[in-house]
């Protein structure tokens, strides 16, 4: 069937202006933040409208690494967040999978305790968790932050999996079984790489919700050496008087390892159903 | 592969996310595996103070070899709410550091310990009363510093002689408030201030003859000088013109910092901030009422010590060491110098430095002129009961009449809901 | 036969067991200790001493005169909810829609910028909001006068208004979210069944509503169910943006409620029974939801 080519040229035209539409209204805040990092004695905000800041300086940027330990506070983010990654897709996979293709006792009820355990306002959640992380000997360690955050990310990813899970037909791994695979093959070699687009959102979200998460690490790591860049970035913000030069230098340095995992995750945002997998 | 292989494989990544966490776990275990004894002090000050504080502990730590002291930053409500959850939970700093409110909710839940028998009498008689924070019969807090005070800060570019009256104020404030170019827009104003937060309010209900509380701590927010300078502030906004529309913090601070305010409402904390900033400024005491005769009162707090009622004995005494080494002048006078802060040490207060710095001399008459801030617990309830009606006034819904009533009212609800 | 199913069985244990060890071992404990909370008095004057005197707090939460007032607040916490998820969805499938196209170049470009709001730090972007809200310096006031001639908004000052800036802060946050979500859900739609719908002279709209929709669908629930329990209790932007709670302390959410009795005021045990009530709500809204749209079953049954 022929589409007509005037037709496609202008559902093309316009998807760009939406496109570029959207992304200055995504960049104009972005960019005000990138202006309080240029701007000299910590303005958070300016009068005027204009793009770049008057005495524009990069001086911010220096002083972020020379006189704070922010490369450290960078390390302990890293190591926090890449294991609550670790973690998150590879309990999150196989639990997903288990709800979506098994049914067993206590499988709705298990679904629901999961969205439970997303209901409860985290404000009164602190003083009960703290008590039971000193009970636990999990205070100040990195133990118990990375409990902490994958039983924040993990209902959600295990949720989005399971539903990724039903969009992909049985008939594979009856096709999977035929060939003379286990169970554990199927769903190792067969079924993950089809649910590749859940595996990056599961993998961004855990990745987000330990590199942004401020609460719970305020409440658990006492030590400076410890801090991750949440409370690094807070220590610049004081109650009348913060350094936003340096909070905004900082904010445009910790967005950019966000926005870089995402697109190289992004090349798996890819439609894995391919034909002739299975004939139906 | 079989089961068992499948199994093992799962085995196998379980583990290296395991392995994984002991590798940062372990990363934890930097800080042990030191015997020395450890104290930490929790505080919410700005980093210039933190500064000098670190090297005033890393002084200590060299004559007390067997100690380290940590501090650790905590923004001021998280301080409050952090160490509260902390101590109830038997855990927390050694010290606590911050200003004097916080000893009402603390000394309530009887997280902090009196002091008055770890020091001797002659050691406190060396420090302005005002520093030592007493309450219900004990001695809470032991102050090095004397502040948080409001006052009139102003860029001798554009006002070379501060105002000493609220005539004066608003004479100023008109004559450098203009449109600079030709916009129909006010692109300078007179004066600036986070006028919409209650604590910056206070000197005005002061300096019209009102306060908040009595003597037993009662509310009386229904008192003339609430109206009074509720009106006086819809004054300069809406007759004068003389303060931008709406400000808060943030705003206000940006005006002054361009150049674009002559004259800002603000407190000790900030000046430093703006001689960085390369402004030239001057700092004066807040201006007399002329209909009242007062002068504008701000509320004055000192900034001071607490130990954790969790404390053990054997860091007690090495704790109270340590106060006493920041407390002492040679201590105080280096944050005094780089940061024009208010020692209590009445030798430091005394000294040519104080006396003859004029940003000191200024403050010091602030101060004298101020009120100290309430210590009662019931006094967030307070903040919280005149900012919705305030805010009314300044969003043309209320009259300031009808504004300090409600203000009443919701201060004795929520008094009472806080102690039931 | 018998040990198929035994592995059967030690297979699934595997795969569920640890994910819900961690999750129960951190939220059990909390969750008991707030419901023992809210049936007590504990607040500044029984810090230590406090006992359990029954569903006190909760009549309390439910009848209790307060400022503002509780119902209010309620509505007020589901118009935030229900608008906000519905822009959040919408802006981020028809993003998705727009970006998934064959003919798109540059792909990674608009990914990357258009995620930025969510990568970002929330609290100074909130504030830089904020900021862009004031009534005379705030870049969207500036912008309505100056290019369009119209009257500058009193967006923070006004309880309306402060409420609509609020809406207008985390609907921006939270987009790119749902965004991402759809990308991914796209990609879970065979390309046949385009082709097909092609071949068959369907329009765009046919294709979007009979194939599109239903087949994001079992990816987009969970988004869409947590987003609306996150949404509900986000407390952070309409804290920072509104500065807890200004003009007069109208722009609440119930979670801000229960922050300022907690933090405020000290009354844990009135704070707890209000995060029970919260749960309580978010709870009926979840199961009504989930039975709905059949969220448990699969979807090409």
């Amino acid at each position: 069937m022929v589409r007509s080519k005037k037709s496609t040229a202008l559902r093309v035209t316009a998807s760009y202006a939406v496109l570029m539409v959207f992304s200055l209204i995504a960049l104009y805040p972005v960019w005000q933040i990138f202006n309080i990092s240029l701007r000299p004695s910590n303005r958070l905000l300016s009068t005027s409208l204009e793009l770049i800041p008057a005495n524009a300086s990069f001086g911010n940027y220096v002083a972020l690494f020379t006189e704070r330990p922010f490369l450290l506070w960078m390390l302990n983010s890293t190591l926090v967040s890449l294991t609550v990654t670790l973690t998150g897709v590879v309990l999150a996979s196989m639990c997903g999978y288990a709800f979506s293709r098994f049914a067993f006792i206590g499988k709705k009820i298990g679904l629901l305790s999961l969205l439970v355990t997303q209901m409860f306002p985290a404000t009164m959640l602190l003083l009960p968790m703290y008590i039971m992380l000193v009970q636990l000997h999990l205070i100040n360690s990195y133990l118990g932050i990375v409990i902490m955050y994958s039983a924040t990310a993990l209902p959600f990813c295990i949720w989005q999996m399971k539903g990724y899970y039903d969009t992909i037909p049985t008939s594979l791994e009856e096709a999977g079984k035929i060939d003379g695979c286990n169970e554990f093959q199927t769903f190792y070699q067969i079924i993950l790489p089809l649910a590749a687009p859940a595996l990056v959102i599961t993998a961004l979200f855990s990745f987000m919700a330990a590199w942004t998460e401020y609460v719970v690490a305020a409440q658990i790591l006492q030590d400076t050496e410890l801090w991750t860049l949440p409370l690094g970035l807070k220590s610049f913000e004081s109650n009348m008087g913060s350094e936003w030069g340096l909070y905004g230098a900082a904010s445009v340095i910790v967005t950019i390892p966000v926005v870089v995992l995402f697109l190289s995750l992004s090349r798996w945002l890819v439609s894995g159903l391919t034909l002739g997998s299975v004939k139906e | 592969m079989n089961a068992r292989a499948a199994l093992r494989a799962a085995v196998g990544l379980m583990s290296a996310v395991i392995v994984l966490t002991a590798v940062i776990t372990a990363d934890g275990c930097r800080t042990s595996g030191d015997d020395r004894i450890r104290l930490t002090i929790w505080h919410q000050d700005r980093i210039d103070i933190r500064i000098i504080l670190q090297r005033q502990l890393d002084r200590f730590m060299q004559t007390h070899s067997g100690v380290r002291v940590e501090q650790l930053f905590k923004e001021t409500e998280e301080l409050r709410s952090g160490f509260i959850i902390a101590a109830l939970a038997g855990q927390g700093p050694e010290i606590v550091y911050g200003p004097s409110d916080q000893v009402g909710p603390f000394e309530l839940m009887q997280i902090i310990l009196p002091l008055e028998e770890s020091f001797p009498r002659e050691w406190l008689a060396q420090f302005d009363p005002k520093g030592l924070t007493w309450y219900k019969g004990h001695l809470y807090q032991v102050a090095d510093k004397l502040g948080n005070h409001l006052t009139l800060v102003y860029n001798r570019k554009l006002v070379p002689v501060p105002p000493a009256s609220d005539e004066d104020l608003i004479r100023i404030g008109k004559g450098l408030t203009t449109d600079l170019n030709g916009d129909k827009k006010t692109d300078r104003y007179g004066l600036t201030w986070n006028y919409t937060e209650p604590f910056f309010f206070i000197p005005f209900m002061t300096g019209f003859g009102g306060w908040i509380m009595d003597e037993a701590g009662n509310p009386t927010l229904n008192n003339r000088g609430t109206i009074d300078g509720l009106k006086f502030i819809t004054r300069l906004r809406d007759l004068e013109k003389i303060i931008p529309n709406e400000a808060d913090y943030n705003v206000a601070d940006i005006l002054f910092k361009d150049g674009n305010a002559g004259m800002i409402i603000n407190g000790d904390w900030s000046w430093a901030g703006y001689q960085n900033a390369g402004l030239d400024i001057g700092v004066a005491p807040l201006p007399q009422i002329s209909s009242t005769g007062l002068w504008c009162a701000p509320m004055v707090s000192p900034k001071g010590f607490s130990l954790n009622a969790n404390i053990s004995d054997e860091k007690k005494a090495l704790a109270l060491e340590l106060i006493r080494f920041l407390m002492s002048e040679e201590c105080q006078m280096e944050a005094t110098r780089e940061l024009y802060t208010m020692p209590t040490h009445l030798g430091a207060q005394q000294s040519d430095f104080v006396q003859r710095n004029e940003i000191l001399r200024n403050s010091r008459i602030q101060i004298t002129r101020g009120r100290p801030l309430p210590v009662i617990p019931e006094l967030r309830a307070i903040w919280d009961a005149m900012r919705p009606s305030y805010q009314a006034v300044l969003a043309g819904t209320m009259t300031p009449e009808r504004a300090a009533e409600e203000m009443q009212l919701l201060a004795l609800r929520r008094i009472k809901e806080m102690n039931e | 036969m018998q040990s198929q199913t035994f592995r059967h069985r030690v297979f699934l244990f595997i795969l569920v067991a640890p994910a819900f060890v961690v999750l129960f071992g951190v939220v059990i404990y909390p969750f008991f200790y707030n419901i023992v909370l809210s049936l007590s008095n504990m607040n500044l004057r029984h810090i230590r001493d406090w006992r359990i005197i029954g569903f006190g707090q909760y009549v309390k939460v439910f009848t209790e005169p307060s400022q503002p007032d509780f119902y209010v607040v309620f509505v007020k916490t589901v118009i935030w909810t229900v608008v906000n998820l519905f822009f959040h969805v919408m802006l981020g499938v028809f993003l998705a829609l727009v970006l998934n196209q064959k003919e798109i170049r540059g792909k990674a470009i608009f990914r990357a910028i258009l995620v930025l709001p969510w990568a970002v730090p929330q609290l100074i972007v909130a504030l830089t909001w904020r900021g862009m809200f004031n009534y005379e310096y705030g870049s969207i006031n500036l912008m309505l006068t100056q290019w369009f001639n119209l009257p500058g908004v009193q967006w923070l000052r006004q309880p309306l208004e402060a409420f609509i800036a609020v809406i207008i802060t985390n609907v921006w946050l939270g987009f790119p979210f749902m965004m991402v979500i759809a990308l991914g859900a796209l990609q879970s739609i065979p390309h046949d069944l385009y082709e097909a719908a092609d071949i068959d002279g369907a329009s765009w709209y046919h294709k979007l509503r009979h194939i599109t929709i239903p087949l994001i669908q079992p990816v987009m629930v969970p988004a869409i169910t947590l987003g609306t329990i996150w949404t509900f209790n986000n407390l952070n932007i309409v804290w920072l943006v509104s500065n807890a709670g200004e003009p007069s302390d109208q722009t609440h959410l119930m979670v801000s409620f229960v922050y300022k009795a907690a933090f405020n005021f000290y009354r844990y045990g009135y704070g707890a029974a209000l995060s029970m009530v919260i749960f309580f709500i978010l709870l009926i809204f979840s199961l009504t939801f989930m039975r709905k749209s059949k969220a448990t079953q699969n979807v090409y049954s």
